[in-house]
């Protein structure tokens, strides 16, 4: 480990640009410190109404009847809406099975989930709401509605759903199915793993789970809801106004063109606000009820278990390796609990990263009555790269290696080790990650080792995750004054789009950002965008910013500068596609922790995160994206679970102070470095950077966890309880 | 009924809220922002006669207002849904984030878990009040320069706590700012970049490393 280079393969030409790489405050930074910004539950129409949600107290149960008379008798009440009056597919919600879902699925799907459902599958599920003068008036109507409930029995856990005698959540059983209705786990699988098993030297198996994890955004979800005439106008805290648009549409059976999503702020997303959600659609609905507008707002237990987390998953692994550390075999039996609608894939990443002749990798999803599971920041990785990178730092501890150069020796330099990257630079990210935190110093060849009831110990894990490209839009006008206006769809939901945007705008204009006027986050005035999920913003709408530049430089050029009151315009919605390679971002986390093994305590006391993400198109917001996703992920790792009673059914931990997620006390003090490249794609090789920072933490803290008290953990959150168990 | 203002006997509560939710629509167009399309700002409750009310005379943001509201009214719902002052969130509405933070008296208190009625002589200060227009504060323009509001969500409220901070402690260290700051919870989990902020507002050189600057 004393010889630190670089891996060849990133060493790619990179000439400073004008604009584009330089730290540069949100455009929009003096409205978000000053209370001006406004965001949805900010806004305020005449004449609108408060809305409150009417949810299941039990974790399965059949509707045998809704007595509403005596709500709607309250005075100040102005609509109520249950699944007897209001049967409307969400089609986002449910039958997406992790794709975007079109009308044939919709038509086909059996395992439909409505905006209030009966039977009822998990406690918080929307049984009626209320739209009335105040939301006190609303509240009380609440209480006024009787529900005759037929109770039915449950399952929680994601294996003890598959056992045969395990109440049925879908007459057709409980493994998720996909969107042609199929009942079939994910799987991949390589050469022959029992062949290896049988020969190879060293053969071992591990299980390790983690658990549900609430996105639990600051903004607690909210919706407003106006009709003018047959158009919709909705005000929503949405990842992507265009999907909203169409997914809203698409469910109240209108034109995309009658309604409008509006999202200029909104507090955070990380996963769960990408499409439309239940609450917009009950919102919309109550509104053209009541003929009034309508503001929704759900409290921070109804977000915590009306809106979908992160799924837990448990895995069983199975590694053969050969004397020198070179595997041989990886299998994966994995089990996601997806709640009872399959929201997304129930997927479980992290075998691809490891060279390996042979690999069977096979992961069911699987109904249960829990709150729905889908999207969560990196949505299938964190769960993975716990999983497999606490497994294999656990072998190069049995073969007495160091779990860095294992890493090295084993990692997948093409995807599946049969598709060239654009370009990879993971073992640079690693490389530079160990010198930066001083790993040979820090890292125990003994595990366990300190002396005293205080042991530090340090541990590592590394990744990749997709960087795809694809269609996004975007417009640019010009007028007589030389004022540039951009026109995109998208929302900030905190990474700092629109700042992004405008930068690269700037750059391919030649002209000063303060040139350039950004309007975003509404569907009147912008063009579809590919939406704030899947770190997809920069790559996608950025290019199609740099595309729409080109058209009108060539305008420019042809016509001359506008005069008067004339505007040039120009539009571009371009679709690259990559040809016979694959496109990743990938990173090394570095962790040192301190355990107090009287106590159980951990505290986070070094830690390094080095990733490409392409091109930096503003240090100043990525850095922010790497070291609050990792702090994020300290949260997933030591604390974060929405524990249910197994005898009752009930969410127990719904809310801040019982998830208990990150503080400031809590938080480390996180070393960002950028392996920077432009690999000629993208917006200036801009790679993803959202989703990243979370990916590593839960691994390598498990993994400095182990260095320090020489014992595994297996199940996330490492909670001190824990901690002292495997100790004891 | 013909509710007269205390202070201003020659208004009723009508034409008081009339002219202030004319003002404030006034004060967003000029702005000549984007956000100035986003409806907001008029008050979008007021008293219910047939529920305990009372007459309250604060100080917000140090214009002294008398303002009658419903016994039940927390000072979050006051300060956002009656005098239209949004900067300050509502996180949770169970005194668990901090993200309505605001001051009384100087002092930082959760604006969800006091009630209004509580407020009578009482001097509150929202985000609003901390530059009122003018240019921004040294909190605020270290805020804006370390990036620290990613979503911005809980953004007013650990601007609140930061203040209240720097007022009995001119020059926190990183230690005093998690500390004064751990009731303010932020789901970007960006927290190293607050701490800067408050420690360089301080006068005080940047404690966490984050890089990338």
């Amino acid at each position: 480990m004393s010889t630190l280079v670089a891996g060849p393969q990133s060493q790619v030409a990179m000439p400073a640009l004008n604009t584009v790489g330089h730290s540069t405050p949100r455009i929009d930074a003096v409205e978000r410190v000053t209370g001006r910004a406004k965001y949805t539950n900010d806004v305020q129409l005449p004449g609108m109404l408060y809305a409150k949600v009417l949810r299941s107290p039990h974790p399965h149960a059949r509707i045998r009847s809704i007595d509403t008379t005596r709500a709607q008798a309250l005075p100040g009440v102005k609509a109520i809406l249950t699944h007897e009056t209001t049967p409307v597919v969400w089609g986002a919600g449910g039958i997406a099975g992790g794709q975007q879902y079109n009308d044939e699925v919709k038509k086909i799907t059996k395992h439909r989930r409505y905006a209030f459902n009966n039977p009822v599958r998990f406690v918080g599920e929307p049984v009626a709401a209320v739209a009335a003068e105040n939301r006190h008036i609303a509240e009380e109507a609440l209480r006024l509605i009787t529900v005759d409930y037929e109770i039915l029995p449950f399952v929680l856990e994601p294996e003890a759903a598959l056992e045969p005698d395990a109440p049925k959540i879908w007459p057709e059983g409980n493994i998720a199915v996909n969107n042609r209705n199929e009942p079939l786990p994910i799987t991949q699988t390589r050469g022959d793993v029992h062949a290896a098993f049988a020969t190879a030297p060293h053969v071992f198996e591990d299980r390790y789970s983690t658990s549900f994890v609430h996105n639990a955004q600051m903004e607690p979800r909210s919706a407003v809801a106006h009709w003018d005439g047959d158009k919709l106008t909705l005000y929503t805290p949405t990842g992507g106004i265009s999907n909203c648009q169409h997914d809203m549409a698409r469910d109240l059976g209108i034109a995309d063109e009658k309604v409008r999503v509006v999202c200029h702020y909104m507090g955070g997303n990380f996963g769960n606000k990408n499409q439309n959600q239940d609450g917009d659609l009950i919102t919309a609905m109550l509104a053209k009820a009541a003929g009034a507008p309508v503001k929704l707002e759900f409290s921070r237990k109804e977000d915590f278990i009306g809106m979908h987390g992160r799924w837990p998953t448990v895995q069983y692994y199975k590694v053969a390796v050969d004397n020198d550390g070179t595997l041989q075999a990886v299998q994966l039996r994995g089990y996601s609990g997806m709640g009872p609608y399959r929201k997304n894939s129930g997927a479980i990443g992290g075998i691809e990263l490891y060279r390996c002749p042979n690999v069977d990798h096979v992961v069911t999803p699987v109904y249960t009555n829990r709150t729905v599971s889908a999207n969560f920041r990196g949505p299938e990785f964190p769960q993975g790269f716990f999983g497999i990178q606490s497994m294999m730092d656990d072998v190069a501890w049995k073969l007495n290696m160091d779990p860095v150069e294992f890493g090295v020796k084993n990692m997948s330099r093409m995807f599946r080790d049969e598709v060239p990257f654009t370009n990879f630079t993971l073992e640079e990210c690693i490389r530079r990650g160990a010198e930066l935190f001083d790993w040979t110093q820090r890292w125990r060849p003994r595990p366990g080792a300190d002396a005293g009831p205080i042991k530090r110990g340090a541990g590592f894990s590394y990744m990749l995750f997709r960087s795809g490209l694809g269609m996004s839009s975007a417009v640019v006008q010009v007028d007589a004054n030389a004022k540039y206006t951009l026109f995109v769809g998208v929302t900030d939901v905190g990474a700092g789009a629109k700042t992004t945007m405008g930068l690269i705008a700037a750059e391919a204009l030649g002209v000063p950002l303060s040139q350039v006027t950004v309007v975003w986050g509404d569907t009147d005035r912008c063009p579809y965008s590919v939406g704030e999920s899947g770190s997809r913003t920069t790559i996608m709408t950025g290019y199609a910013v740099m595309e729409a530049v080109r058209d009108l430089k060539q305008q420019l050029a042809e016509k001359g500068m506008p005069t008067g009151s004339q505007t040039l315009v120009a539009k571009a919605s371009p679709s690259p596609r990559l040809e016979g390679k694959v496109r990743n971002a990938f990173g090394a986390h570095f962790v040192e922790v301190e355990v107090d093994t009287e106590l159980g305590h951990v505290r986070l006391t070094k830690y390094v995160a080095v990733h490409d993400c392409g091109r930096i198109m503003n240090p100043l917001t990525a850095t922010s994206q790497i070291l609050g996703a990792a702090t994020m992920g300290v949260g997933m790792a030591l604390h974060e679970n929405l524990v249910y009673d197994q005898k009752s059914g009930q969410p127990l931990s719904a809310g801040f102070y019982y998830d208990r997620i990150p503080t400031h006390l809590d938080a480390p003090t996180v070393e960002v470095s950028f392996v920077e490249n432009d690999d000629g794609y993208g917006a200036y090789g801009a790679k993803a950077i959202g989703e990243s920072g979370i990916i590593l933490s839960p691994g390598a803290i498990n993994n400095a966890i182990f260095n320090a008290i020489g014992k595994r953990l297996k199940e996330l959150p490492i909670t001190r309880d824990k901690i002292l168990g495997v100790l004891a | 009924m013909n509710e007269k203002l205390p202070d201003s006997p020659d208004w009723t509560r009508r034409e008081f809220l009339a002219g202030t939710s004319a003002a404030l629509v006034v004060a967003a167009a000029a702005a000549g922002t984007l956000e100035a399309q986003t409806p907001g700002a008029a008050p979008a409750i007021v008293v219910d006669p047939a529920v305990p009310h009372s007459t309250i005379r604060l100080t917000v943001n140090g214009v002294a207002r008398d303002v009658e509201v419903e016994d039940r009214w927390t000072l979050a719902e006051l300060l956002r849904d009656r005098l239209g002052l949004t900067g300050t969130k509502i996180g949770c509405d169970r005194g668990e984030c901090g993200a309505c933070t605001v001051l009384v008296d100087d002092q930082p208190v959760y604006s969800c878990s006091n009630l209004a009625a509580w407020m009578d002589g009482r001097r509150v200060m929202t985000v609003e009040g901390l530059s009122n227009g003018g240019p921004l504060t040294p909190l605020q323009q270290a805020f804006v320069e370390h990036d620290a509001a990613q979503c911005g969500f809980c953004t007013s409220g650990q601007l609140m706590s930061a203040t209240a901070l720097l007022k009995r402690n001119p020059r926190p260290s990183a230690a005093d700012v998690k500390s004064a700051l751990a009731g303010n919870l932020c789901r970007c989990g960006n927290y190293n970049r607050y701490v800067d902020s408050v420690v360089a507002a301080g006068g005080g050189v940047r404690s966490s490393a984050g890089g990338g600057q």
